[in-house]
């Protein structure tokens, strides 16, 4: 194990709690929740791109980054207008 | 030389992120919680991108890398402010200072 996989091993372990977190609490304090799990998400990506060697992972961290936030964007927008 | 960078590079920038994790495991309110989440995206990913880019210079790594980075560094505060008009909004109705109540964080 490289010191870029030992890196993506802890930033994946830091999920487990925001996880859990998602799942209990106030509605935003959810939603704080799945913003940070997706930015850790992306990190966690180009670490693992990096310590396997691939250049297609760093592709799939970049589209992680604009997805999730289009998704988490949209899930606030709807929980300012209608909930 | 290189890797000691690069080591030093990945210990700040997974540092910032288990901190800001705990940071929202353990703060009270929503919009304490919020402040914690944008270290990440902005000095964690900025940081991370920095070490690929010092081991593999501009190759095509490194652009994706800094593209990530560059990504995370701009939409991870937009997202911030956008949910925390969304806890504004829901919590007083709006988004505007009510009556009587004052602005905080500034003289």
């Amino acid at each position: 194990m490289n010191a870029w996989l030992a890196a993506a091993a802890v930033v994946v372990a830091t999920l487990l709690p925001v996880g859990i977190f998602s799942f209990r609490g106030p509605m935003f304090d959810r939603v704080v929740g799945l913003e940070l799990a997706s930015v850790l998400g992306t990190l966690a990506l180009v670490l693992l791109a990096e310590g396997f060697d691939r250049d297609i992972y760093f592709d799939l961290a970049v589209v992680f980054a604009v997805a999730s936030f289009a998704g988490t964007l949209a899930f606030v927008r709807f929980l300012e207008r209608w909930l | 030389m290189t890797s000691v960078v690069v080591d030093v590079l990945l210990a700040v920038g997974v540092s910032v992120a288990v901190a800001a994790t705990a940071g929202v495991l353990l703060m009270r309110s929503s919009l304490d919680r919020l402040h914690y989440v944008t270290p990440v995206s902005v000095v964690s990913a900025v940081v991370v991108a920095a070490g690929v880019v010092v081991k593999e210079s501009f190759d095509a790594r490194g652009l994706k890398a800094i593209l990530v980075a560059v990504t995370l560094l701009f939409l991870g505060p937009l997202l911030t402010q956008a949910t925390a008009r969304a806890a504004r909004v829901e919590q007083h109705g709006g988004w505007r200072l009510e009556a009587g109540e004052k602005r905080r964080g500034r003289r």
